[in-house]
């Protein structure tokens, strides 16, 4: 189990210095899917299979974005592969450095890391993920709330920000 | 922008803020200040100008970090104490993350560069409320936390007012050297902020009170750059007398009120024993005054030569209300001889 | 105290509300009153302690000289701004005496106080009318750069002050200059309380200027407004001397050692400073020079601690208050008639304007300290001081006075005697109103001479 454990915070970290290093957009997407579908692997084994499901189903809808996206800047000139010299550069500086830190960090951090939720779950009357959920609109239902009028606030900033033809953020400066 | 826009996102400007003063919970103090973000975005865009949409996306950039940030370290602070509580956190690492992520999002140095940048880029409403406003949400959660760390916090809070004196030594823009000058000031409020949170809110309501002023100031006079205040004394004459007080009270001089705070964290400072700590920030005030008083030069203390075109625009009566900046104008240069009774206001808030 | 500083703030809305042609007239003549009535301070001398005692102001025998010097400046100062300013607009010529008024509020404030600390600040508050007075008021496009010298020298200098003080507080529980001088003394031994002690007199020495860190000072002269020098020379650099004094009382066990390097670079700048007057060619910086070369030798006497250096430095101070601002009148008056300072330009004046010959003649033979004048009682009792300290002292304060003597002499002679220069004999005679200026300048002086212990200070 710590083997398997170990291999997906590898692919996590891996996942996330792909898209840190700036490679071309193709490149970068592949790194987010890795890092989204790793994360997720992650919580399943940390015991939260249904957060972790409803997680993945975000995370496709993301996805489904960033390709989109992706597309529409694939006509790249200057195309920046994993192994192009300076992608590969700034990978090596990043990995080296979160070896340093998890090295620095190795002994503090190492016990609390691997406590998983679902750890006496012969004894629990339901599941500790799903009752997170039910606690989330029980008491924290005023907190819904104001994630509600938030969303509805990010919806129209973004329209703000990109309205009119040739006014908007996002025209060809 | 229309005023049905304009109202819905100050009022979520304001929410943003109050939501973050209200809470006790890291979740919902995470989701006030990225409604506060949120609602400025739009206003900092407002001027659809390449150097505005610019200053945007540097300060959507830089505040989404920092909240990424807080939202990682008050996670992990949920994974380790098992409580999402902000006052009494015990561990040091969430601490930790978490001051610097509320530094990196009020901009204190090391954490500092975007600021100049984007205040430079927006206009001066915009960016008197991003160097006022937009401080406070962070700045309480700080106040909160109280951290026990004492050397991140001193460390921060020096290196913000040397880098700050420093950096707005070369600048000729206006809305930079204020940015600079906003990075100094919060520097000497993060120092006292460990030893006395309530002398601290008091540094950040003066220093609001006199930025306030050198914003309107500069705001009637039309002016961005250093060259163009040699003429404001046609625009404001006698705003423009007094500019010299309000700039050297935002640099601590007295007998002006900008010294007030100065003198009171000086002397926290002596109480704590931290005399070379206190010298040294007394000293680097002078970095910070030497810009001040270099655009107390221009504005005021050089007339420049009588042309006829110089003296026309003293002719068109101002349309601008003034009332707010003579208000404060007032406050920032008279309010030393009540130092008491402010002290006293503010420490019984403290309590 | 509030006799004398409520008339001083009314001083402000008349110069606003005035008619614009009674603007000078009526400011002179009310400052004049206030000058007056602040004679009556000098009553009280006979009493040792402190007398006129409010809640935080007081005055004393040390502070009564430099209060009464300070409101007898003002009516001086608008005297002799008269002219320079006539040309401006009106508006600006009553902001000119909202400024020359709220440095005097500011000095009163800071001489009568009994607090260390708000002496502290109104000492720093002077700092603002007096930079807007030199670049603001001042004629060069380098005023500028004296403005600032004269703002960073002083604040470099005064904001360790700050921290000492605060730390002298936290210690001695007060800074009441009323009980500090009875607290018991401190036990001060490590390296930090050297530093305590040097941060104490350092911004005190920069205002002074003691030798070394004096660059500010000739820069500040020369561009400064006639008002902006005669006030700088005559009480802003005394605030140095007098705050010296004042914590003198408090810092006793560490000065007997470690003001020995400060003496002697006093002494030394007496001497520098005297032989740099000797080959100046500019006039107010001659003047200004001087003025280094005077303050050195009351340093000397501030901090060789006895009653007799006291005494002399507080007399010299007061007499060269009287004397320097009477030379940078005497120097305006030629600025304003050939618009140089170049005392080469400038030569012969005797034959044009003869009546100022005598005035120049009177404060030259002050500035090298002739016999009966105050100015030779205190550099004779600091003299004699520093020679009971040590007899090798008087090399330098001997050399000291010669050359004070030779630079008063060349001062004299370059301006005033010798051959007229063909380009300005067409020069405007000199006015009563500055020969006023020049009678209200030294006949305190002289009569001084017949009552030295108005200003003799402790041991009165």
């Amino acid at each position: 189990m710590s083997f398997f454990m170990s291999l997906l915070l590898l692919g996590l970290v891996l996942g996330l210095i792909v898209v840190a290093s700036n490679p071309s957009p193709y490149f970068a997407a592949l790194g987010l899917v890795v890092a989204a579908g790793v994360g997720c692997g992650i919580l399943v084994w940390h015991g939260g299979s249904f957060l972790c499901f409803i997680l993945f189903l975000i995370y496709l809808g993301g996805m489904l974005v960033v390709f989109a996206y992706c597309a529409a800047l694939a006509a790249d000139s200057h195309w920046e592969s994993l192994g192009s010299q300076s992608v590969a550069a700034t990978m090596l500086v990043y990995g080296v450095s979160v070896g340093v830190l998890a090295g620095g960090f190795y002994g503090g951090w190492y016990e609390s890391s691997w406590l998983t939720v679902e750890e006496f779950h012969e004894l629990a009357v339901h599941r500790g993920d799903a009752a997170g959920v039910a606690l989330m609109y029980m008491p924290g239902g005023k907190m819904l709330m104001i994630a509600a009028w938030t969303l509805l606030l990010t919806l129209f900033v973004v329209m703000e920000l990109v309205r009119g033809k040739n006014r908007g953020a996002l025209r060809s400066i | 922008m229309s005023p049905f826009i304009l109202a819905t996102l100050l009022f979520a400007l304001g929410l943003g803020t109050m939501i973050t003063f209200a809470s006790s919970h890291w979740l919902l103090a995470w989701m006030g200040l990225e409604i506060n973000t949120l609602a400025i975005l739009p206003l900092m865009a407002q001027h659809h100008h390449p150097r505005a949409i610019e200053a945007t996306t540097k300060y959507f950039i830089a505040q989404a970090t920092a909240a990424a940030m807080l939202l990682f370290a008050s996670a992990t602070n949920a994974w380790l104490t098992g409580q999402w509580d902000i006052q009494l956190m015990t561990h040091p690492l969430p601490v930790t993350l978490i001051t610097l992520a509320l530094a990196l999002k009020m901009g204190l140095a090391p954490m500092h560069s975007w600021l100049p940048e984007v205040i430079q880029g927006v206009d001066f409403t915009t960016g008197l409320v991003l160097s006022t406003w937009q401080k406070l949400a962070p700045f309480v959660l700080l106040l909160q936390l109280q951290p026990t760390n004492s050397t991140l916090l001193l460390a921060l809070g020096t290196a913000s007012t040397l880098v700050g004196g420093w950096g707005g030594l070369n600048q000729t823009q206006l809305r930079k050297i204020l940015a600079y000058s906003s990075i100094a000031h919060l520097g000497w409020m993060t120092i006292v902020l460990q030893f006395s949170p309530s002398l601290a809110l008091l540094t950040l309501i003066v220093y609001f009170t006199m930025t306030f002023s050198a914003f309107l100031m500069f705001k009637l006079n039309n002016s961005t750059n250093l060259n163009s205040l040699a003429i404001s004394w046609t625009k404001a004459p006698v705003a423009t007398a007094l500019a010299p007080l309000v700039l050297l009270s935002l640099g601590g001089l007295p007998p002006l009120t900008g010294f007030m705070s100065k003198w009171l964290i000086l002397q926290e400072l002596t109480k704590q024993d931290l005399m070379p700590l206190a010298t040294l920030l007394a000293l680097s005030a002078l970095l910070s005054l030497y810009f001040y008083l270099r655009l107390a030069y221009s504005l005021t203390l050089t007339v420049s030569p009588n042309t006829l075109i110089g003296t026309t625009p003293w002719r068109h009566p101002t349309s601008h209300l003034t009332l707010l900046l003579s208000t404060s104008t007032v406050a920032t240069v008279f309010l030393l001889p009540i130092t008491p009774a402010i002290v006293t206001l503010f420490s019984l808030l403290g309590t | 105290m509030l006799k004398i500083l409520l008339p001083t703030l009314m001083l402000i809305p008349t110069a606003w509300l005035v008619p614009g042609k009674w603007l000078w007239p009526t400011t002179l003549l009310h400052s004049l009153i206030i000058a007056l009535i602040s004679l009556t301070w000098l009553t009280n001398l006979s009493e040792v302690g402190w007398s006129s005692l409010g809640s935080y102001l007081a005055t004393d025998a040390l502070s009564t000289p430099l209060l009464v010097l300070t409101c007898w400046l003002l009516p001086l100062m608008l005297l002799a701004s008269q002219n320079h300013t006539a040309s401006e607009p009106i508006n600006r010529q009553r902001m000119y005496v909202t400024l020359l008024t709220s440095l005097q509020f500011f000095l009163i404030l800071a001489f009568g106080a009994t607090e260390v600390i708000m002496f502290y600040v109104m000492f720093e508050a002077t700092l603002i009318p007096t930079l807007i007075l030199i670049t603001r008021w001042g004629n060069q496009a380098e005023r500028l750069n004296a403005g600032t010298y004269f703002l960073f020298y002083t604040l470099a200098g005064s904001l360790p002050l700050l921290v000492a003080l605060l730390l002298l507080q936290n210690n001695a529980g007060s800074l009441s200059l009323l009980t500090l001088a009875y607290s018991p003394p401190m036990q001060l031994t490590t390296y930090g309380d050297k530093l305590w002690w040097a941060a104490c007199l350092l911004a005190f020495l920069v205002k002074m200027p003691l030798y070394g860190v004096h660059l500010w000072l000739p820069k500040a002269h020369v561009e400064a407004p006639v008002a902006g020098s005669m006030i700088l020379a005559a009480v802003l650099l005394k605030l140095g001397g007098y705050g010296m004094m004042r914590m003198l009382t408090i810092l006793e066990p560490l000065t007997k050692e470690l003001s020995y390097p400060f003496i002697i670079f006093a002494l030394w700048g007496v001497l520098m400073t005297g032989s740099i007057c000797l080959r100046q060619t500019d006039l107010k910086s001659l003047i200004a020079y001087s003025s280094v070369s005077h303050m050195g030798l009351v340093v000397g006497g501030i901090l060789i601690q006895t009653p007799w250096g006291f005494s002399g430095a507080l007399i010299l101070m007061i007499a060269h208050g009287l004397t320097s601002s009477a030379l940078f009148c005497l120097a305006n008056t030629n600025y304003e008639r050939t618009h140089s300072r170049t005392m080469v330009l400038a030569r012969g004046l005797q034959m044009v304007l003869p009546l100022m010959t005598a005035w120049w003649f009177i404060a030259s033979l002050a500035n090298l300290a002739l016999p009966p004048l105050p100015n030779l009682m205190g550099e004779l009792m600091i003299i004699v001081s520093l020679f009971n300290w040590s007899w090798w002292t008087l090399a330098l304060t001997g050399a000291g006075t010669l050359i004070t003597a030779g630079y008063s002499l060349y001062m004299f002679l370059m301006t005033q005697r010798g051959q007229l220069p063909t380009h300005i004999t067409a020069l405007e005679p000199s006015h009563s109103r500055e020969h006023l200026l020049m009678a209200l300048h030294l006949l305190p002086l002289i009569l001084l001479v017949l009552k030295p212990e108005l200003i003799w200070g402790w041991t009165a």
